[in-house]
């Protein structure tokens, strides 16, 4: 028992993999945020625009191909840029089971909010 | 003699909250971590939004009740704080991308603006909001 177990074979692929993936990663990172910095700003905007509405007014701004467009593009990059700093925040503080626990859950709250989004934006197509 | 560990050994973990001397760039870093968790319930209530649009007009009024109330403006409220504080947050994080801003006493300056503007844009976007009428007490 020497301070040789921490070497496993598998955290030195683990390593390897991630001096491929980190660059991917990092520029990822760093392209959601420049991204969604004007699109964080239409969504403000777009809040101005529904505030005090009611559904007719709402439905119609979301029937508008761009901004359903942009409401979609929003999520997406939201979801994938969520998705990234959750990862990192469990990677920081989560060892073991309940890592892999949140990270699943991570991967679940990411799906399901996009499926939500794209089956909300194709039934306000639909009844456009 | 020296084994493979049949599982991976344990990652090391960050240092948590406690081990901080409080100064303001630890204070806005640890803050950039609430603010994009916080976010994390803003998106799924702009999902939520969404579905209640598209199933129709009852439950839109339902979750229009909700949302217009005062804990539910209060919900909104605190939500784009988040958002907008991350927002500034992170505009501070892509001034590091640029190699820019590490010297102790301007990123203090950095941490400490970036946060004002972030609180200066929601009191903006809700004096706009109340001043309009689209929102009210």
């Amino acid at each position: 028992m020497t301070t040789d177990r921490n070497v496993g074979a598998k955290s030195v692929k683990s390593w390897k993999q991630s001096a491929h993936h980190g660059a991917g990663e990092w520029l990822a990172e760093r392209g959601t945020s420049l991204v969604l910095i004007p699109l964080t700003l239409w969504a403000a905007y777009a809040a101005f625009t529904v505030a005090g509405g009611g559904f007719d007014a709402a439905v119609a701004f979301a029937r508008v191909p761009l901004n359903a467009g942009l409401i979609g593009l929003t999520m997406l990059i939201s979801v994938w840029h969520m998705y990234m700093g959750i990862k990192v925040i469990i990677d920081d503080y989560l060892q073991g089971g309940l890592r892999g626990f949140t990270l699943f859950l991570n991967i679940l709250l990411s799906a399901a909010l996009l499926i939500a989004t794209g089956y909300a934006l194709f039934v306000l197509h639909q009844g456009a | 003699m020296s084994q493979t560990p049949p599982q991976t050994p344990p990652r090391p973990l960050s240092p948590h909250l406690q081990v901080w001397r409080w100064h303001i760039t630890m204070f806005s870093s640890i803050m950039h971590r609430v603010t994009g968790s916080a976010s994390v319930a803003g998106a799924i209530l702009v999902a939520a939004w969404l579905v209640a649009l598209a199933v129709g007009r009852e439950h839109y009024t339902c979750f229009l009740t909700l949302a217009s109330s005062p804990l539910g403006l209060l919900v909104w409220f605190g939500l784009s704080l988040a958002g907008f504080v991350h927002l500034t947050g992170g505009l501070r994080h892509l001034i590091w991308d640029t190699g820019a801003g590490f010297e102790p006493k301007k990123a203090d300056q950095i941490a400490l603006w970036t946060m004002i503007l972030g609180v200066i844009l929601t009191l903006a976007f809700w004096a706009v909001l109340f001043t309009t009428g689209k929102v009210t007490l």
